[in-house]
C-alpha cells in the first residue's frame, strides 16, 4: 500500500463523480413532475406568481445551463439552495449525514458480531440441527422486509413491554448540556462522560440497528460459513491438525483469517447498501437520517439536494470499497493492491 | 414469560428507560419534519402547524373555523378593496421587544412584495394573500391593506401569514430566518433537531392569544416536542406507549386499537378535502351527462365509507364540505341504483357498457380497486391503474391542454373552507385543478360574480346556485369530505382538532 496507490485511488473518484453527476442531473431533470406544482398544491396562485417562484429557485433557464452552473459550482462544493429547505443543500445534508452513519456503523458491528461466530458454527457443525436452524435463520433474515419486522419489534419492546422508546436518537431532557464533538450520540455522550445519557441514546439506537442490521447478519453468516468450509479443506489446515495444533488455534487464528476474505468485501459492499437501505428504517423509527431526507426529496423533486446526496452516496460506495482492499491486505499479505 | 418480562424490565430500568414524570412535556408524534422555520419561505401545511405555535398571526382560526383577531384587537372593512387592522398594544416578542404596527407591515411586505425576502427572493406565500396593492400605516397601532380588487377571502387567509420582528429579520437575515425562529407567539423555539423533533417551551410573557377564543394566557404545558414519526404504525405505537401524547393521521383501520387502549383515544374532525371522480369531460364517453350519471349511479358511496374508510367520512353531493360556507343543503343524492346506471349507458348508446381505466395514486389504490369493482358490476367495465401523484398531477390538470385518460380519482383541499379556493381552481374553464376539463361559461360568469361579492349572504346564495349547476352536470361524481383522524393521550385535556389541521397547543394541558 503506497501513497502514490492512494492518490491513484482518489484520482479515479474524479471520472466516477462527474459521470455520477451527469446520469443523476439528467435523470432527475427527465422525471416528470413539477416542484413548483408540488409547492402550490391545491392553493391559490396567479400564473405571475407562479413564475416568480419559478425565477426563485432557477427553474426558469435551460436545463443545459443549468446543468454547467450546478457542474460549476458543484466543483466549489457549492451543491445550491435546497428548494424547500431554503438553506444550502450541503447543510441540511450534513445535518442529517451523522445519524445515519450511526446507524450504520451501529447495525453493521451487530451483524459481524453475531454472523461471524454464528457462520464458523455453522461450517464447523455442518448439517448438524445448530446449521439447519442457522440456514433457516438466515433465509428470514434475508427475506422478512425490514419495516415489518421493525415494526413487530416496535410492538413488543416499545407498546407491550413498554422498555424502548419508539422514535428519535435520545429525549430531549437528557441530553441536555452535552458537548457535540462528534455528532455520534454513542461517542459523545462518553465523552461527556454522561453514562445516563449514553444509555438513552443505547436505547433508541437498538430496534433500528437491529432491523437494519438483521439482512446483513444473515447474508455475512452464509458467507462466512461457506468461506470457512473451503478453508477447512484446504491442506494447511489438514496440515495444522497434524501438528497437533488445538482445534480452537485451527479454527480461530488460521481458517478464520483466511475465511474472511469474501466476509469482508461483502461487508463493505453491503454497508454502502445499509446507508441506502436506511430510508425504510428511518421511517419507521422516525430517525432523523440521510435516507429519508433523500427519499422525502425525491418525491417533492428538490433537485439540488438529491443530486449532492447521491454524489455524496457515490463518494461512500467507492471510499467503501477502496477500504475492503486495504484489508485484504491487512489479512492476507500476499494481496497487494 | 412473567420472568422474561421481569428481566426485561430491570433492564430497562438499567437503560435509563423508564417511564419518568414529566407532566410537563407534552409531546405530539408528527408526520413530517418543518422544511424551515421560516413563516414567509415555505409552502407547507406541516410546517406551518409547526410554526404557528411560535409564532402568532394577525388573525387566527378557531377549531370550529371561526376567524377571530389575534394580534390585532379588531378590523374592519372600509369598502371593498380596504380593510382596517387594530393591532393590540403590549404584545411582546420572546426576546422581550414590544410588537409594533410595523413589525406587521414588515412581515406583510415582506410576503408580497416582489424581492420581499431580500436577496432577490420573494416569498412562496405571495398568493396567500391574494391581490395586494398596498399595505400602509395609519397611526401607531392602524394598519391598512388594500387590494387592487375585490377578494373576499382575504380575512380567512390572513391567518396563513405570522407576525415576525423586524429587528430579528435584519439582524440575522432570510438564511438566519429559516433555523431561528424568534415570534410572539406561545412558545419560543428551544432546539431544532433537523429530521428529530422541534422541541418548543413556554414562553412565560405571552399575551394570551385571540380574545374570543376562551382561556387566553400564557400556555398550559411548559415545553411542548413535535416529534417526528413518519411511519403510521409507528405513531400509533408511539402513542399506545406513552412515548407520545398527540398523534396526527392516525389510519382507519388503527381506530379499534386506540380506541381499546386504556390509555389513549381517538379523536376526529371533519377534513377540509373533498374527494371525488374526475371524469374526463373532453373525451368521446364522458362527454355525455347520461354517462357521467351512470358512473354516479353505480357507486355505492356508503358502502366504501364504511368498509374502506371505517366510517370516518361524509359523502357530499357537490364540490365543498358540508361545514363549508355557500354550502347547498337542498342537493339531490345520485342514489346507487346499477340498474339505473345500466339503463343511462343504453339511452346514451352503450348498451354492452363500457371499457374505462381508473387514474390514481397508491395511497388510494384500495378506495379505487373497490370503485372499480362497482362501476364493473354496473357495466362500466374499469381496470384501476396506480401512478405516481406528481406524474397524474402533470396528466390530469392541463390546465386546458389536451387531455388523455378516462376517469381520475383525486381531491382538492379547501383550507379556509370558503368556496372561493376549491370551486373556482376545480370547475372554472381551464383553472388549475380541473381535472376534469370542465367548461361551462355560465358557471364561470357564476364564479367570477360571487369571487368579489361583498355582500356575504348573497355571495353565499351565488355559491349554493353554483353547487346546484354542478350537482345536475356533474363533471365529476363527488364523493365524500374524510374526517382527520387523530389519536390522543387520556392524559391530554383542553385540545381539540381542528378542520384546517393545524395543532395549536397554545390551550392544551396535561394531567
Amino acid at each position: 500500500m503506497t501513497l502514490t496507490r492512494l492518490l491513484e485511488r482518489l484520482l479515479q473518484l474524479i471520472p466516477v463523480l462527474l459521470g455520477v453527476s451527469v446520469i443523476v442531473f439528467v435523470m432527475m431533470a427527465l422525471t416528470p413532475g413539477d416542484p413548483i406544482q408540488i409547492m402550490i398544491g391545491d392553493q391559490i396562485v396567479t400564473a405571475e406568481q407562479e413564475a416568480q417562484m419559478r425565477r426563485d429557485i432557477g427553474l426558469d433557464r435551460p436545463m443545459v445551463e443549468r446543468f454547467f452552473v450546478f457542474l460549476g459550482n458543484a466543483i466549489q462544493f457549492d451543491f445550491g439552495q435546497s428548494f424547500y429547505h431554503r438553506r444550502p443543500v450541503a447543510d441540511v445534508i450534513l445535518e442529517r449525514l451523522p445519524a445515519t452513519i450511526e446507524l450504520t456503523i451501529v447495525a453493521m458491528l451487530i451483524a459481524l458480531v453475531t454472523a461471524i461466530p454464528l457462520g464458523v458454527l455453522a461450517a464447523v457443525r455442518k448439517n448438524s440441527i445448530f446449521d439447519r436452524i442457522a440456514t433457516v435463520g438466515g433465509l428470514l433474515g434475508v427475506s422478512l422486509p425490514g419495516f415489518w419486522f421493525g415494526i413487530l419489534l416496535l410492538m413488543l419492546f416499545a407498546v407491550h413491554l413498554n422498555i424502548l422508546p419508539v422514535a428519535g436518537r435520545i429525549n430531549y431532557g437528557i441530553s441536555q448540556g452535552i458537548t457535540p464533538y462528534t455528532h455520534f450520540l454513542l461517542i459523545d455522550t462518553l465523552l461527556n462522560g454522561r453514562l445516563d445519557a449514553f444509555r438513552n441514546a443505547l436505547a433508541h439506537i437498538i430496534l433500528p440497528a437491529v432491523t437494519l442490521g438483521l439482512p446483513m447478519t444473515a447474508i455475512l453468516m452464509r458467507v462466512t460459513r461457506t468461506a470457512m468450509l473451503e478453508v477447512l479443506r484446504t491442506d494447511y489446515v489438514t496440515f495444522a491438525q497434524a501438528k497437533g495444533l488445538s482445534r480452537q488455534r485451527i479454527l480461530w487464528r488460521h481458517a478464520l483469517k483466511n475465511a474472511l476474505i469474501p466476509t469482508v468485501s461483502v461487508a463493505a459492499i453491503e454497508t454502502g447498501s445499509l446507508l441506502g437501505g436506511n430510508m425504510i428504517i428511518e421511517t419507521v423509527f422516525g430517525w432523523p437520517g440521510l435516507g429519508r431526507l433523500v427519499v422525502e426529496s425525491i418525491f417533492v423533486r428538490n433537485y439540488p439536494l438529491v443530486q449532492a446526496a447521491v454524489l455524496l452516496y457515490a463518494v461512500i460506495y467507492v471510499m467503501l470499497n477502496f477500504f475492503a482492499d486495504i484489508l485484504y491486505t491487512i489479512l492476507n499479505p500476499r494481496v497487494k493492491l | 414469560m412473567k420472568a422474561i418480562h421481569r428481566t426485561l424490565v430491570a433492564s430497562a430500568i438499567a437503560f435509563g428507560m423508564a417511564p419518568s414524570v414529566q407532566a410537563q412535556e407534552l409531546i405530539v408524534g408528527f408526520t413530517r419534519d418543518a422544511d424551515t422555520l421560516d413563516p414567509a419561505n415555505h409552502r407547507n401545511r406541516e410546517t406551518e402547524t409547526i410554526i404557528r405555535n411560535i409564532y402568532d398571526g394577525v388573525l387566527t382560526r378557531s377549531s370550529d373555523m371561526q376567524i377571530h383577531p389575534e394580534v390585532a384587537e379588531s378590523f374592519t372593512q372600509v369598502s371593498a378593496t380596504v380593510y382596517d387592522f387594530t393591532i393590540r398594544p403590549g404584545i411582546t416578542f420572546h426576546d422581550g421587544s414590544a410588537l409594533t404596527v410595523e413589525d406587521v407591515k414588515f412581515t406583510l411586505d415582506r410576503v408580497v412584495l416582489e424581492g420581499g425576502m431580500g436577496g432577490g427572493q420573494s416569498s412562496p406565500r405571495a398568493s396567500l394573500m391574494g391581490p395586494v396593492e398596498s399595505i400602509e400605516i395609519l397611526d401607531e397601532s392602524t394598519l391598512r391593506i388594500t387590494l387592487s380588487e375585490p377578494w373576499p377571502l382575504l380575512p380567512a387567509m390572513l391567518p396563513h401569514q405570522q407576525i415576525v420582528s423586524q429587528a430579528h429579520v435584519e439582524a440575522i437575515g432570510a438564511d438566519g430566518m429559516a433555523t431561528q425562529a424568534m415570534g410572539a407567539g406561545p412558545f419560543r423555539l428551544a432546539e431544532w433537531r433537523r429530521g428529530d423533533s422541534v422541541i418548543l417551551e413556554r414562553f412565560d410573557a405571552y399575551y394570551g392569544g385571540a380574545t374570543g377564543i376562551p382561556e387566553a394566557g400564557p400556555a398550559c404545558v411548559e415545553r411542548v416536542i413535535f416529534q417526528v414519526i413518519p411511519e403510521s404504525a409507528s405513531r400509533v405505537a408511539a402513542l399506545l406507549s406513552g412515548d407520545v401524547h398527540l398523534i396526527n393521521e392516525l389510519p382507519p383501520h388503527s381506530m379499534n386499537q386506540v380506541n381499546n387502549s386504556p390509555n389513549a383515544q381517538v379523536m376526529t374532525v371533519n377534513g377540509t378535502r373533498s374527494f371525488f371522480l374526475a371524469l374526463n369531460n373532453e373525451g368521446e364517453i364522458f362527454n355525455d351527462v347520461r354517462v357521467r350519471q351512470a358512473v354516479a349511479h353505480a357507486i355505492d358511496r356508503d358502502l366504501i365509507i364504511d368498509r374502506i374508510l371505517s366510517g370516518t367520512a361524509t359523502p357530499i353531493d357537490g364540490i365543498l364540505s358540508p361545514d363549508a360556507f355557500g354550502k347547498n343543503h337542498d342537493l339531490p343524492a345520485y342514489d346507487y341504483n346499477p340498474e339505473r346506471a345500466r339503463a343511462l349507458l343504453a339511452e346514451a348508446g352503450y348498451p354492452d357498457g363500457i371499457t374505462v381505466t381508473l387514474d390514481t395514486e397508491g395511497a388510494l389504490r384500495d378506495t379505487a380497486e373497490a370503485i372499480a369493482s362497482l362501476l364493473t358490476n354496473a357495466g362500466i367495465t374499469t381496470r384501476v391503474q396506480v401512478g405516481e401523484s406528481t406524474l397524474l398531477t402533470q396528466k390530469w390538470r392541463t390546465q386546458g391542454g389536451p387531455k388523455e385518460g378516462d376517469i381520475y380519482l383525486t381531491s382538492w383541499g379547501n383550507s379556509t373552507l370558503d368556496p372561493f379556493d376549491i370551486f373556482v381552481p376545480t370547475h372554472r374553464t381551464n383553472d388549475r385543478g380541473n381535472a376534469a376539463g370542465y367548461s361551462n361559461p355560465e358557471l364561470d360568469a357564476l364564479l367570477d360574480e360571487a369571487a368579489v361579492e361583498l355582500d356575504r349572504a348573497r355571495r353565499g346564495e351565488m355559491y349554493q346556485q353554483a353547487e346546484a349547476m354542478v350537482n345536475a352536470d356533474l363533471p365529476y361524481v363527488y364523493l365524500w369530505v374524510p374526517q382527520d383522524i387523530y389519536g390522543v393521550s387520556t392524559r391530554l385535556s383542553n385540545w381539540s382538532p381542528s378542520p384546517d389541521s393545524r395543532i395549536n397547543l397554545h390551550r392544551a394541558c396535561l394531567d
